[in-house]
C-alpha cells in the first residue's frame, strides 16, 4: 500500500530518526569539553548509596550523645513500576520498622511484598553488621523509589503502525536509624494556611530608601 | 370622450396614490414576503451538492471527539497522582495472633495457622488415598483419626480409622 506510512506512522519515524540523529551527534561532534557532561555507563552503574554505608566517624568522645545508628540498604533493578513504588514509599516513610513491615504484609500490592523482604534484609544487616542492639529499635527515616534500567520493546498496532513498549525497573532505597520515630506534629490546613499568610506578610523590600 | 380619459388617469392616478400610501404605512400586501437585503442582488441559490461532510465518519473523527487542548504539566499531574485520595491508607486492623504470635487481620484467619492445617490436612488425605488405592472407593462410613499411641473411643467403634504415624499437634482437639 502506498499509503502504508500514514501521518501518525510518519511522525513516530521521523521522531526515531531525531532521536539517532541527535545521539549520532552527540558522540561524534562532541568535543573533551563537551563529553564530561554525557552520562557514561560508569554513571550508571555507581552505587552510592551502598557506599555511605562504608562511611567511617571519628570514635565519639564520652560526654557526646549517641550517634545512632544508619543503615542504607537497596535493591535495584526490581520489575514493577517507579510511580506505583512510590506510594508504597511514601506510606511507611517515618514509621517504626515493625509498624512498617506489618502495614506491608497485609498491603496487596506485588510491590509490597518485595519491600518488605528488603526491610527484613535492612533489619537483618543492621543487627549483624551495623551494631544494633535491638532489631525493633529502628525506623524508616528515609525510604523512596527511582527508575531502573528500562527493556524496549515493540507493541504492535494495526495498519502496520508501532509504538515502543517500556518494560519498566525500579530501585529502591530505605534507610533505617536506630532509635524511636521522630514524632511529627500534624499541622491542620488553618495552620498551614495561617503560615502562608504570614510569610507573605513577612516580606520586606531591601535596599530601599 | 374627454370625461372619460380624465375619469381613467383620475382614477389611475389615485390607485397610485393609495398603493403609494399603504407603502408608506408598511400594509401593502405586494410587499408581503420579500427578503430585506441589501448586498448583492442576487439570492443565494441552493448549491447542488450538500457541504462535504467527513467522509467516512470514522476515518478522521477530529470534529466530533474530544482531544486534550493543552499538555498537562508535571505540576498538575503530579498534584493529581499525590491528592490524598490517591494515597495509600495505612491500616489499623492488624493485631497479633493469640496462637501462633504472628501478626492477622481482625476479621481474617490468621495465615500462620491456618497453613499448618492445610498442611496436616494433606498429609491426612495421603494417607487415606494410600488406605483406599485408587478413586471412587470410600467407604460408606465415617472416618476418623488417629495418631500415635491412641484407641478408638466407645462412640468412635464403627468409624474408618485413618492412621497418623505421629503424635497428636495440640490444635487438633479430639
Amino acid at each position: 500500500m502506498a499509503t502504508a506510512m500514514t501521518g501518525r506512522g510518519f511522525c513516530l519515524v521521523r521522531s526515531l530518526s531525531g532521536m539517532f540523529h541527535s545521539s549520532l551527534q552527540a558522540l561524534g561532534g562532541s568535543s573533551p569539553q563537551q563529553l564530561s557532561c554525557l552520562h557514561t555507563s560508569a554513571a550508571l552503574e555507581s552505587k552510592h548509596w551502598e557506599k555511605r554505608n562504608l562511611k567511617l566517624y571519628a570514635p565519639q568522645l564520652p560526654e557526646e550523645p549517641r550517634r545512632p545508628a544508619e543503615i542504607h540498604h537497596s535493591r535495584r533493578q526490581i520489575k514493577y513500576s517507579k510511580d506505583k513504588m512510590w506510594y508504597l514509599a511514601k506510606m511507611i516513610q517515618g514509621m517504626s520498622i515493625d509498624e512498617a513491615i506489618s502495614q506491608l504484609e497485609f498491603n496487596d500490592k506485588k510491590g509490597a511484598r518485595i519491600m518488605k523482604e528488603i526491610l527484613l534484609e535492612a533489619q537483618e544487616m543492621a543487627v549483624n553488621h551495623h551494631n544494633v542492639e535491638y532489631r525493633s529499635n529502628l525506623y524508616v527515616a528515609e525510604s523512596f523509589s527511582s527508575k531502573g534500567r528500562y527493556l524496549k520493546r515493540i507493541r504492535y498496532h494495526g495498519k502496520g503502525m508501532f509504538g515502543i513498549m517500556d518494560k519498566v525497573y525500579c530501585h529502591y532505597f530505605v534507610k533505617l536509624v536506630e532509635g524511636s520515630p521522630p514524632k511529627t506534629e500534624e499541622k491542620t490546613s488553618f495552620d498551614q494556611a495561617k503560615e502562608y499568610v504570614q510569610s507573605l506578610k513577612n516580606r520586606t523590600i531591601i535596599h530601599s530608601l | 370622450m374627454n370625461l372619460a380619459a380624465l375619469v381613467t388617469s383620475l382614477r389611475c392616478s389615485l390607485l397610485r396614490i393609495e398603493s403609494r400610501l399603504l407603502q408608506a404605512a408598511g400594509l401593502d400586501p405586494h410587499l408581503a414576503p420579500a427578503l430585506a437585503v441589501s448586498g448583492p442582488s442576487f439570492l443565494p441559490q441552493l448549491r447542488p451538492q450538500e457541504e462535504q461532510e467527513q467522509p467516512s465518519a470514522l476515518q478522521d473523527s477530529i470534529m466530533w471527539m474530544a482531544a486534550p487542548k493543552k499538555r498537562r504539566t508535571i505540576e498538575v499531574n503530579r498534584t493529581r497522582r499525590r491528592a490524598d485520595s490517591n494515597l495509600l491508607k495505612v491500616k489499623t486492623n492488624i493485631e497479633p495472633c493469640l496462637e501462633c504470635g504472628h501478626l492477622k487481620q481482625k476479621h481474617v484467619l490468621c495465615g500462620v495457622c491456618y497453613a499448618k492445617v492445610c498442611k496436616e490436612t494433606g498429609r491426612i488425605r495421603q494417607q487415606i488415598q494410600a488406605m483406599e488405592g485408587g478413586p471412587l472407593r470410600a467407604p460408606t462410613v465415617e472416618s476418623m483419626v488417629l495418631y500415635e499411641g491412641e484407641t478408638p473411643n466407645q462412640q468412635d467403634k464403627d468409624k474408618r480409622i485413618v492412621e497418623r504415624a505421629r503424635k497428636r499437634p495440640a490444635w487438633f482437639s479430639y
